[in-house]
């Protein structure tokens, strides 16, 4: 009964959910648009904005000196569950079967073990990185920690249930990313998202003003 | 044609005469398991013993040739697995068991009879930086991935034996294999996490003069004497290089069992287990001393890793040594002072290391 709830009505609700609860915090962020800048333009404004957008993820140096810690843990992080949730065989079984109707090339079983070890490495020393650095506590709501706690016991769940050999196991990680769906655009999380338009936004702003941003 | 009622036959009416009279000259019906048991059976060589004597090879470490690939792929019966079965359904299970039971005793009656142990002077009002935040985060690190494996593999040992009738088949081994899963994916990040914090508090680990002190004083439980330290004490160092080589091993066994890939046979497995078994036990033993210690044992001793700054009073009770170069070089703080840079800084350098580099 709760199994087919899970796998049914409440996986549409969740995808629902965080279809158009994405989509429409994209519209209201978009449709607040830009003050118009009457001053003439030093730069290429969407050229600008693109480089940054690219540019950002290299880190700059103050960066690497001060915050190396958290340059390693969130790459470690961001790029093993990207790993994780597009190339894991089950993950990719699953968004064929449910959306995409196709599948693609899938990480091996080692590959897939080696991205889950370095997302949970990460998400665990940022997790504790927030708690423990006196001016990350200070910033951190309480938004940040469910987000968080969310996302780990997501992936937790999901290795507990690697074996694949027992239904409650990979329903208890389909109901965990199920909450998750539903908590995503409401949430910090949002930041998969919107850090395009924020750092497009920098980007094609600081051109304008002939700024190297 | 015979009839109905024929006259029995004279061959027949011979033979009952003749058994009737040699009768008495054998032994009785109730003898003739004496009988049985005195005449030797006649030995004929089975062959089939001879083969499996062979194939079961006893203490000999003999391998067949076969096609089939893989490591110990010539052995059918491995004489070991029974030996290790036995050590660890007869020792591992019970005596490991015993001593995780027995160290919680013994923390229990030693809080009963001794308390918390109290800063005797009392929280002060001034604090000494202690940890950087990266210090605390690879503490803290190891201390969830520890945990973690602890409880995952404490299921996995101990789990068939005490939860399996509690819980019933279905529950159980939905929970042995979540905890499979767990403890092998968590397992690695054991191994990362102890080399992260081997090399950040190494060079403060490296026994110098006074630990024997501190440890012929057992830390200052036997005596009323006090027992200067450091800035970790004679404990603190064996605990790390405790966790360094036990640990070590724990991982590097458990890399094997982990991963059967690499020309190991069954007998390293074998050994792999029971190293990785005793270590965990021990290791474990050990850290429950070291939680109670930091928690409800004694009083600040926790604050550094929570905040980064003990309590100076605390300092100059436990690590007076250490307290007092701190004091000389003028890094006592106010309690309310806001965290300095070095506090807030992810990578920032130790205050022991500042000190101890200080006092040479």
């Amino acid at each position: 009964m709760i199994g087919e709830l899970i796998d049914g009505p409440l996986w549409y609700i969740a995808s629902g959910t965080f279809l158009l609860g994405v989509v429409w915090r994209l519209f209201s962020i978009l449709r607040v648009g830009v003050a118009q800048d009457f001053a003439p333009p030093k730069g290429n404004g969407p050229a600008g904005a693109v480089r940054t957008v690219f540019s950002r993820f290299l880190p700059r140096h103050p960066v690497v000196t001060r915050g190396r810690l958290q340059l390693i843990a969130g790459y470690m992080f961001h790029l093993g569950l990207f790993a994780l949730l597009f190339f894991a065989r089950p993950h990719v079984d699953f968004i064929a079967e449910r959306i995409t109707g196709t599948e693609w090339a899938v990480l091996p079983h080692w590959g897939f073990i080696i991205a889950s070890e370095i997302a949970f490495a990460g998400l665990i020393m940022l997790w504790l990185h927030r708690l423990l650095h006196p001016v990350t506590r200070l910033l951190s709501s309480a938004d940040d920690y469910i987000g968080t706690v969310l996302v780990f016991l997501v992936m937790l769940t999901g290795c507990l249930a690697l074996a694949q050999s027992f239904e409650p196991l990979r329903l208890l990680h389909l109901f965990l990313a199920e909450l998750l769906l539903i908590y995503f655009p409401f949430s910090n999380l949002m930041h998969a998202f919107t850090f395009i338009i924020s750092r497009g936004y920098t980007g094609a702003t600081m051109a304008r003003k002939g700024v190297n941003a | 044609m015979t009839g109905f009622f024929s006259p029995p036959p004279l061959k027949g009416i011979l033979s009952l005469l003749l058994v009737m009279l040699l009768l008495p000259a054998f032994p009785s019906f109730g003898a003739t398991a004496d009988l049985e048991q005195s005449v030797q059976p006649i030995q004929i060589p089975n062959p089939a013993s001879d083969l499996w004597r062979e194939v079961r090879q006893r203490d000999a470490a003999m391998t067949g040739s076969t096609q089939a690939l893989g490591v110990d792929g010539g052995v059918l019966i491995n004489p070991t697995g029974e030996k290790w079965r036995q050590f660890r359904m007869q020792q591992l299970l019970p005596y490991g068991g015993y001593a995780l039971g027995a160290v919680v005793l013994i923390l229990l009656l030693f809080y009963t009879l001794r308390g918390r142990v109290p800063i005797k002077a009392g929280m002060s009002d001034k604090k000494l930086f202690r940890y950087s935040v990266y210090e605390r985060m690879i503490h803290w690190f190891m201390a969830l991935i520890f945990l973690f494996l602890a409880f995952s593999g404490l299921i996995l040992l101990f789990g068939r034996s005490l939860l399996l009738p509690l819980m019933g088949p279905a529950l159980f081994s939905l929970l042995a294999s979540a905890s499979k899963e767990g403890h092998n994916l968590f397992g690695p990040l054991f191994a990362l996490a102890l080399v992260l914090i081997f090399f950040r508090f190494v060079r403060r680990n490296i026994y110098q003069k006074g630990d024997l002190t501190w440890l012929l004083r057992g830390g200052g439980v036997i005596g009323k004497k006090h027992v200067p330290s450091n800035f970790f004490n004679m404990g603190e160092k064996s605990l790390f290089w405790l966790l360094v080589f036990v640990g070590g091993a724990i991982a590097a066994s458990g890399f094997f069992l982990l991963f059967p890939v690499f020309g190991q046979g069954r007998v390293v497995m074998e050994l792999s287990h029971v190293v990785h078994g005793i270590g965990a036990l021990l290791m474990l033993s050990v850290i429950i001393g070291h939680i109670y210690i930091g928690t409800i044992g004694m009083e600040g001793a926790i604050e550094g890793m929570k905040s980064g700054y003990c309590d100076l009073n605390w300092a100059r009770e436990h690590h007076d040594w250490w307290a007092e170069k701190c004091e000389q070089r003028g890094e006592v703080l106010d309690r309310d002072q806001p965290i300095s840079a070095r506090g807030a800084d992810a990578l920032g350098t130790p205050s022991g290391q500042m000190s101890e580099e200080a006092g040479k």
